[in-house]
């Protein structure tokens, strides 16, 4: 998918060339069938107690799915919020503290969401 | 950034154009992103982390949701979650290079904003 003048020139002023936008779009295909299974959790789960929450999200393929969801989001989120901030921010240095900022933020939550999940799924 | 002033091309919302059906949809499915990130994607992260903490988290989060303002940002993730979908649907469709034409782009707009008002209803109908 590379032009040879690409290859002579480089990617540009921009240092890059349709990584992001394509990883927006699989991340975005993706969540469609995650977001799904979100949905239908959410709703069967709506006003549930504790006891019938843990016990649906003790199931193997719940929690899997709710790691895999933690990870697709936070992944598209991140790389949304990194475009919105592009646009609109034009002070650099705060542009690169919110980015830097979104990055962690959404990876630590990735982190949270899976540690959470394997702690309901194993029960320790 | 330099500041040497430039002209810039007016902001495609506002007084400078009239009203048109894709650049408000194109705000609103960055608004309803912005939206899911700052307030829906915690208030989940939350609900897993107080479930995972116990009987007593989890109750303060449920008694939260069911109050008042629980019950808004509820409608509102709701309602945001089901625009950005039908938004991004309309965004890959185009991707693939399809209803590229303008009476085809406005038929998708307005197919996403009337999907994602009944998604919603649908959703909070059937109990959330």
């Amino acid at each position: 998918m590379q032009n040879p003048l690409a290859r002579v020139r480089g990617a540009g002023a921009s240092g890059g060339g349709t990584q992001h936008w394509r990883s927006q779009r699989y991340s975005a295909l993706v969540l469609l069938l995650l977001t799904t299974w979100m949905l239908w959790l959410g709703v069967s789960l709506a006003g549930a107690d504790y006891a019938t929450a843990s016990t649906a999200m003790s199931s193997p393929t719940n929690a899997g799915m709710a790691i895999l969801l933690a990870g697709t989001v936070f992944y598209h989120m991140h790389l949304g919020l990194q475009v919105v901030i592009e646009d609109y921010v034009h002070i650099v240095s705060v542009e690169f503290l919110l980015l830097i900022l979104v990055r962690f933020f959404c990876l630590v939550a990735f982190l949270i969401s899976a540690i959470a999940a394997l702690k309901l799924v194993l029960g320790a | 950034m330099s500041s040497t002033k430039r002209p810039m091309s007016p902001y495609m919302l506002g007084p400078y154009y009239r009203f048109q059906i894709t650049s408000a949809l194109s705000i609103l499915n960055r608004l309803t992103g912005v939206f899911m990130s700052v307030v829906t994607a915690p208030l989940l992260l939350c609900w897993l982390i107080a479930l995972a903490s116990g009987e007593q988290a989890y109750a303060g989060l449920s008694t939260w949701l069911g109050s008042g303002l629980g019950k808004l940002v509820i409608l509102a993730s709701v309602f945001s979650f089901s625009f950005h979908l039908f938004g991004g649907i309309r965004h890959l469709i185009w991707d693939a290079g399809w209803m590229m034409d303008m009476p085809q782009v406005r038929l998708s707009g307005w197919l996403a904003i009337i999907g994602s008002v009944v998604l919603t209803l649908v959703v909070m109908g059937a109990g959330l």
